[in-house]
């Protein structure tokens, strides 16, 4: 890893976005817990249902803690400045900019990422060996919970860019909690597929369930790591 | 070279040394040779007198190959007239348990000799001309009927060959059937079934044996629901019946017991070898008029208690002591079998029942004494209950000394004879159980000692490759942690059965990683909005050609028998197989006549002459082959007439013929390299003309379904060559691409997916080398490919590695060091789930499974092929060093 030259998104300088960051999450897994056990029951009605609760929270949270694309950032201010906290402070920069400015960018992702990234999402899990001839509304719910939790807040972020998203999908832009989130929502897909083979003969491992639990866990992981720890650097695999 | 280098190319070979070295320690000590006692049994001298006068002086065993308990108990069986024996209490059903491995072989070893067949027998299975696996020394029920009347007893056999081989020189008349082709359900019953009138004339036989295979091999073919299988269990049935009116109506007959049983059954994909309730489930019918004073009748059809349990479960191995007793001749000397209770009533003095069990009980009390010298049988200890003793031994040892008690006390006659019987079919139950389980048999000292060496085996694999490049960057971790992963999941028994999930999983994220890792190369040096360095389409192809292999061939337990391309989709649009595999052939003609021609320099005209030569009658074999193993694909295209005239080709001068011209260019690249000093042969050009009559060689030994897979692994080969990888990621595809492969080619750990079909080709005897080779290479031919891409590929980045450091070195590194962990994994695996219940099942499979890995392809292939394509090649001068 190391650091990178762009900057990586920061959370809106307001205190309702300080707070709501950590909350999300953590509204988001008790909400899917919650859910649990009607989705192993019926995974496709329950997972559309849940599309709901997580498209509410999913808004929210761009809405109240992520700058949108296009809107100018504060200045990333570095940590060894003794100026950080009164310019933090007294930023307007958060009230500034209007909510319906605001959430007009929120539903256009929101539209995006149901239409353009379900479908790519489910055939991306398709070509990694999700069923193809059976439970293609599963996959397509699946591809569609992950579609949410990865893809919205980073359109609202980083726009429709096609360079930008070539960086995306080569992973070349700095970790932060929205491009971490999106990172962990994959690799907690990914990761999901392991207890499926195993004969415990349990109603949860049958398909999408644990992709998609994984999916969340990897999510709200990624989103911590990603804002917390790691935050700036770029994940290089060069050689 | 330096010296640092030199010492650890030696740690290096030194490991690989001990590699087999290891396997085969664990091996003697984990599949420990099972001694026989050799001779024949005879009568235990009594103070009851002679042994108890036979119920039957004849025997008709009639063995239907997997036939499962529910083809002949349930509802939608076919067997009619069976069933309205079993009603009316002239047949007494069993389910009778087969022990894994549900192979014939064995199998007919449980049955005729009591004894459970250790594992080994698997391996035997395939070499069937070994001499140790005959029976001829042993003692089984057709020795001891044979031994009748002064040893002139005789036996006739028709049916599958197996028991030709089993018991050679002990048939008075016999007609073999071979089990070659699965797609013949008729031929091969019918040549039983011509001998059964006449032979049902015949009254000089005392057993006849029929061993029908059409039901297995349409089992093999379409699954236990396939259309034919009740037409043919009608057939069977038809079979009974007639024996039955001969019984009823010959004389000679009117004391005979007809058997009619399985070997073994069959999974729910038609297979067998492992142990699924369905193939450890045969059924097993004694008939005969006189059991109606014995039995009232039960119902039939009926349902199961669980699982294929219909009516009473026994062991397979109680055959041989109940065919003892009825029939009246010694149980054989390794029988482990207990006399099925229900027939004990067929004798009215209650001492001569007591009198055939303790005659079963004294038989296996010897086998028990000699297994187990140390224990006191004959003491006066009196004991109260035996279950708490500490050892099994001491546990056994005590029920004797109960027995003995009570037949000193009381013998076999009088009021006491119940307790006596039930004592005695307590020690015989719990001895089978004892001496028949694993634990008693493992030599420990050998396990530990195979994993010692394997371990000392991974440290110097470790040693040598220690701070080496191709370890230490991203690559090596992802390597590091694939097996890592893999070693922990040995010990995960459904992981183990549905290994394939781990290497397909592994295979996608490895993608996407050598995807992101070109992406982000070329992203940083090419300019924005250029496309040039977008490797997502490339990265797609990858994966949509890996997602394709995936569903060729469904393979583990949990999805047995599920749709996928081989089974549904190439049924179904059997033109467009045939259009995939010609494209193969043309692939391999056209490839061929431009390295004889440009390479070889031999002329178009030669060339051409060599491509059609050589890929021509591939094509024809491939045809002809698949006319006999599975005609349904050729009807479609060439119609039952043009089937007909493809299965009368000679598949075996063919098939040498094509090994032959094979094996001549091969030697013809070879000799222009070495001995032409003019115009010699370049060494990437020698290359790949092996390979590509490598590749030929394989599409001989693959059935025609799996040969479009050829094609996905070209267009892989292609673009991952044109990714640039780096010898470590060359390394890593290579192991992933192999295992990906195996399993797409239908393999998996369980001996039931082992295909023999291309064992033979070109063989006319048994010749166990040929055979192995040949079964090796059809069964490894995805890997075999693959293995060649270390040659192949020129890695781009070479200057990552250690100047005096050969790439072919780091590659052996690599795989070393896999393959001693999965050894060492699978070893600490069998030793620590011994008792497990799997043992037997996932684990011994595993371990076979992996000794072939690591010896047959690890040391054969990747070391000695892969070497010595290295030293023809000329080592690093290949790569561009300079
Ligand atoms: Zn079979």
């Amino acid at each position: 890893m190391a650091v990178a030259k762009t900057d990586a998104i920061n959370v809106l300088n307001t205190d309702t976005a300080k707070l709501y960051t950590h909350i999300h999450p953590i509204l988001v897994l008790s909400a899917y817990y919650f859910n649990f056990s009607s989705i192993v029951a019926d995974p496709v009605s329950s997972l559309i249902k849940f599309l709901i609760p997580l498209n509410v929270l999913q808004i929210a949270y761009v809405v109240i803690c992520l700058p949108a694309t296009g809107t100018a950032q504060p200045p990333p201010v570095l940590k060894s400045s003794g100026m950080k906290p009164a310019v933090q402070k007294k930023s307007p920069k958060g009230k500034s900019v209007s909510l319906a400015s605001r959430i007009t960018p929120a539903l256009l992702s929101l539209t995006l990422s149901l239409a353009l990234g379900t479908p790519l999402l489910g055939t991306i899990l398709i070509l990694f060996g999700a069923p193809l001839t059976t439970h293609i509304h599963h996959t397509i719910l699946c591809a569609a919970h992950i579609s949410l939790l990865s893809a919205l807040p980073l359109i609202y972020t980083h726009g429709i860019d096609t360079d930008k998203w070539r960086r995306i999908a080569a992973l070349m832009i700095p970790l932060d909690e929205v491009f971490g989130a999106a990172v962990g929502t994959c690799i907690g897909a990914w990761i999901g597929a392991v207890p499926i083979p195993l004969d415990w003969d349990r109603e949860w491992q049958k398909w999408p369930i644990t992709i998609v639990t994984g999916a969340y866990v990897g999510w709200a992981v990624g989103k911590v790591v990603g804002g917390l720890l790691v935050k700036g650097k770029v994940i290089d695999l060069r050689p | 070279m330096g010296t640092r280098w030199r010492t650890r190319n030696i740690m290096l070979a030194i490991a690989n040394v001990l590699v087999p070295v290891a396997a085969l320690i664990f091996a003697t000590g984990f599949f420990p040779y099972k001694p026989f006692v050799p001779g024949l049994a005879a009568y235990h001298v009594l103070e009851y007198g002679e042994p108890p006068i036979p119920q039957f002086d004849k025997v008709i065993f009639m063995v239907v190959d997997a036939l499962r308990s529910d083809f002949v108990y349930s509802h939608s069986s076919g067997f009619r007239f069976t069933q309205s024996l079993i009603r009316s209490g002239q047949a007494l059903p069993f389910t009778a348990h087969a022990t894994s491995p549900t192979i014939t072989m064995p199998r007919v070893k449980a049955i005729t000799t009591g004894s459970i067949p250790s594992f080994l027998d698997v391996i035997l299975n395939f070499a069937e001309s070994d001499t140790t696996s005959t029976l001829a020394n042993q003692d089984t029920w057709l020795a001891q009927i044979k031994n009748k009347r002064d040893g002139n007893g005789k036996l006739v056999m028709y049916g599958d060959d197996t028991w030709l081989k089993l018991f050679p020189n002990t048939f008075e008349r016999s007609d073999g059937t071979s089990s070659f082709f699965v797609s013949d359900f008729t031929e091969v019953d019918n040549n039983v079934t011509r001998h059964v009138p006449h032979e049902l004339r015949a009254d000089d036989w005392d057993a006849l044996i029929l061993h029908y295979l059409g039901l297995d091999h349409i089992g093999h073919k379409a699954g236990p629901l396939s259309p034919n299988m009740v037409p043919k269990q009608q057939e069977m049935d038809g079979i009974v019946h007639e024996i039955y009116e001969a019984m009823n109506t010959f004389s000679h007959l009117n004391s005979t017991l007809l058997v009619l049983c399985g070997d073994h059954g069959m999974n729910e994909g038609g297979n067998h070898g492992g142990s699924a309730p369905g193939e450890t489930s045969p059924a097993l019918v004694f008939i005969s008029p006189k059991l109606k004073t014995i039995s009232s009748g039960k119902e039939s059809p009926t349902l199961a208690r669980r699982d294929y349990d219909y009516y009473e479960k026994i062991e397979q191995s109680d055959i041989a002591p109940t065919l003892a007793g009825l029939l009246g001749f010694p149980v054989p000397l390794n029988n482990l079998g207990v006399f099925i209770q229900d027939f004990l009533s067929l004798w009215n003095d209650s001492t001569d029942q007591g009198q055939l069990l303790l005659r079963n009980a004294l038989q296996i009390l010897d086998i028990v004494k000699a297994t187990l010298p140390n224990e006191q049988y004959n003491g006066l200890t009196s004991k109260a209950d035996c279950d708490d003793d500490s050892s099994p031994g001491a546990e056994l040892a005590c029920m004797w000394q109960e027995i003995d008690r009570d037949l000193k006390t009381g013998g076999l006659a009088g009021p006491q004879n119940e307790v006596t019987l039930r004592l005695l079919f307590k020690f015989c139950r719990r001895a089978q159980d004892i001496m028949s389980s694993t634990a008693s048999n493992y030599d420990l000292s050998r396990l530990m000692a195979g994993i010692v060496v394997a371990i000392l085996s991974l440290i110097l694999t470790g040693l040598a490759a220690r701070n080496h490049s191709v370890l230490t960057n991203l690559d090596g971790a992802f390597f590091l942690l694939n097996i890592l992963l893999y070693g922990i999941m040995m010990f995960a028994s459904s992981y183990v059965e549905e290994e394939q999930h781990f290497w397909y999983w592994v295979m996608g994220g490895w993608l996407f990683y050598i995807s992101v890792r070109k992406a982000q190369k070329e992203l940083s040096v090419s300019p924005p909005f250029s496309f040039e360095g977008d490797s997502a389409p490339e990265f797609l192809i990858l994966l949509a050609l890996h997602r394709i292999t995936q569903r060729w061939n469904q393979t583990g337990q949990k999805l047995a028998g599920a749709p996928d391309i081989v089974h549904s989709f190439w049924k179904q649009y059997p033109m467009l197989l045939w259009c995939f595999v010609a494209l193969t052939y043309f692939q391999a003609m056209t490839r061929i006549g431009n390295h004889v021609s440009h390479y070889l320099k031999a002329g178009t005209l030669v060339g051409s002459a060599c491509a059609v030569a050589l890929c021509v009658p591939a094509f024809i074999f491939k045809l002809a082959f698949t006319a006999s193993d599975a005609p349904e694909l050729l009807v479609p295209l060439m119609g039952e007439g043009g089937v007909a005239l493809f299965q009368g080709l000679p598949l075996v001068s063919t098939a040498r013929m094509i090994f032959f011209l094979i094996a001549s260019e091969i030697v013809w690249a070879c000799a222009s390299r070495f001995y032409i000093k003019t115009e010699r042969i370049a060494k990437r050009d020698l290359i790949t003309i092996l390979h590509t009559l490598l590749t030929l060689f394989l599409l001989t030994q693959t059935r025609a379904t799996n040969i479009p897979l050829f094609v996905i692994f070209q267009n892989q080969e292609f673009i991952l060559t044109a990714l640039a990888l780096t010898p470590t990621q060359i390394s890593v595809s290579t192991l992933l691409l192999g295992y990906t492969s195996f399993f797409a080619f239908g393999n998996s750990n369980a001996i039931s997916s082992i295909d023999l079909s291309n064992a033979y080709n070109g063989v006319s005897g048994y010749n166990v080398l040929a055979v192995g080779v040949l079964l090796f290479a059809s069964n490894w031919a995805g890997p075999i490919y693959w293995s060649e891409m270390e040659h192949l590929v020129v890695p781009t980045k070479v200057e990552q590695l250690h100047e005096d450091e050969s790439p072919f070195f780091s590659h052996i590194a690599l795989l070393t060091l896999f393959v001693t962990v999965s050894l060492v994994a699978v070893m600490v695996a069998c030793t620590a789930l011994r008792t497990h219940l799997f043992i037997w099942t996932v684990f011994s499979p595993k371990y076979l499974y992996t000794m072939a890995w690591s010896i047959g392809f690890h040391l054969l292939v990747t070391v000695g092929m892969g070497g010595a394509l290295w030293l023809v090649c000329g080592g690093s001068e290949n790569y561009g060093f300079s």
